[in-house]
């Protein structure tokens, strides 16, 4: 096969993982607490910068990982607590207040760092080669480690004990309290994984992407594009949705460039809301 | 020590107060019936009991410990099972995981004697919970509240749609763990269940109570009488 064939869909497939490592927070969020974040992004954003701050300290770029699980899952903790609890079952007011999140850390990564583009040296720099073309072993390794994510989290939802609370909890939250289920705590806990999925996607993407404060925006458009897709409240849902618009958005950067890509992700998003509103497998 | 009781309590949606300065108790090993039309604040009450509505006034103490503004999840730590009257299982589980859920190994050897009574149950263990018909369903968290073995168990219309066969297992397991010291609130339309298990009537009408006493007292013209104006 033509190696450039083989590159572009290495590509599709490493823009499809990490969108999917960002949409599944979001998914997450969304489809169990009914909380639509859009400070997802930003979450995304911080974990950049954590990967930035481990740079330029000439720390190893996997310190990154510890401090960004740390500083969005810490952030995630206190947002949920302060924030979003008292605004459970109220869509639109958590709606505006997770908008008004997403401004304040924008503003505080800008006062931090400037509004300037920064670079993250990449690790594993250097190229491996597979079926005949060269590839950035880095990207390689991120497609590889996205999947092996998504792959335990969706294992561990299916098959563990907590997972199995999860359901209960988000299917009848009221019926999982006359159990004695921790239902706060579960959703303080399930809000702190969203928060830290998006931390290490931006640690991921950050040595690939300028890393600047208005990093996150950019994702966090494209997953609810996802979740519009493949509908809310499945796990398949968020699979066939990054397919679609990840898939998409690669195949046409490739054939057409960047803003015909976005435009047609659009175009296909303003189709899906129109014609499937439900998304391609709603819950229920 | 009392499993349950409440007094002066009154509380509702908004501003509305749907139930309005009920008191009453139940002791351990007995079995309070709180009758009344649709809508006059059966289920609102147990709402209010088990801390899924805020009390407007009036104490609710469960086995000797005031709720005050505890959570659902914290007054089921006290001692309280409660089986609603809506969506009384989780649909998108099994049947098999409805039961196993809260329990510590997640096996189901503590349902056998459930099982041998309802064995419509062990045969739909695989199925999922939602496509249970309405009395199954009922049979299903009735099963699951008792199993739980607590000081006091909350029933909301418990029969709904159960066979009258069924319904009177449901009886003679109750008043079995009556003999053992549990204490019931059963919130009951179907009088002839009622009358199996009752040791005191609540009979409620528009928030209000308009007849209680021990069963003995009560008779059933006296119970139709205030559900038929």
């Amino acid at each position: 096969m033509d190696p450039l064939i083989i590159t572009q869909i290495l590509n599709i497939l490493f823009g499809v993982t990490t969108l999917a490592m960002i949409a599944l927070g979001l998914a997450i969020t969304f489809g169990m607490l009914g909380v639509l974040n859009l400070a997802h992004g930003e979450f995304v954003m911080m974990g950049a910068f954590c990967a930035l701050v481990v740079d330029r300290a000439g720390a190893p770029f996997l310190l990154a990982v510890p401090l960004a699980l740390l500083v969005c899952g810490g952030v995630g903790l206190v947002v949920e607590l302060l924030l979003i609890r008292p605004l459970y079952r109220r869509p639109f007011d958590t709606l505006v207040a997770t908008w008004g999140l997403s401004l304040l850390l924008r503003k505080l990564a800008e006062a931090g760092f400037g509004l300037g583009f920064n670079s993250v040296a990449v690790p594993l720099a250097g190229t491996t080669t597979l079926f005949g073309t060269d590839y950035p072993t880095y990207r390689l390794v991120l497609i590889v480690i996205c999947i092996a994510i998504i792959a335990a989290l969706f294992a561990w939802y299916g098959t563990s004990r907590a997972g199995l609370k999860i359901k209960a909890m988000v299917g009848n939250p009221d019926l999982a309290r006359a159990l004695g289920m921790p239902v706060k705590r579960l959703a303080t806990t399930t809000f702190v994984v969203g928060s830290c999925l998006a931390g290490l996607a931006g640690v991921m993407v950050a040595p690939l992407v300028p890393v600047h404060p208005y990093l996150g925006l950019d994702y966090v458009i494209k997953s609810f594009f996802v979740l519009v897709v493949g509908g809310l409240g499945s796990v398949l849902g968020v699979v066939a949705g990054t397919g679609v618009i990840g898939g998409l958005d690669s195949v046409m950067s490739a054939l057409f460039g960047s803003t015909q890509a976005y435009f047609t992700v659009l175009v296909v998003a303003i189709l899906f809301l129109w014609l499937k509103p439900r998304g391609l497998f709603a819950h229920g | 020590m009392i499993p349950i009781s409440f007094s002066n309590v009154s509380g509702g949606y908004g501003s509305l107060n749907v139930v309005q300065e009920l008191s009453g108790e139940v002791a351990a090993g007995q079995v309070l019936c709180i009758v009344g039309r649709n809508g006059v604040g059966k289920s609102t009450l147990l709402k209010l009991l088990l801390g899924y509505l805020p009390c407007r006034s009036g104490v609710v103490t469960i086995c000797g410990r005031k709720a005050g503004s505890m959570a659902p999840e914290t007054r089921r730590g006290l001692g309280v099972s409660y089986c609603p009257q809506e969506r009384p299982v989780f649909d998108d589980l099994s049947v098999a995981d409805n039961l196993a859920v809260m329990v510590q190994d997640g096996r189901l050897a503590g349902y056998r004697h459930f099982f041998d009574l309802f064995p419509v149950l062990e045969r739909r263990l695989a199925q999922r919970a939602g496509t249970l018909s309405g009395g199954e369903k009922k049979l299903l968290s009735f099963t699951r509240g008792l199993a739980e073995d607590q000081p006091a168990v909350v029933l909301d219309e418990p029969t709904e749609g159960v066979q009258w066969e069924n319904i009177q297992r449901m009886a003679d397991i109750i008043n079995d763990r009556k003999a053992g010291g549990t204490a019931f609130i059963v919130v009951e339309q179907n009088l002839s269940f009622a009358e199996l298990i009752a040791d005191h009537y609540l009979i409620m009408d528009h928030g209000r109570c308009v007849l209680t006493g021990p069963h003995t007292g009560i008779g059933r013209a006296d119970i139709v009488k205030h559900l038929t104006v």
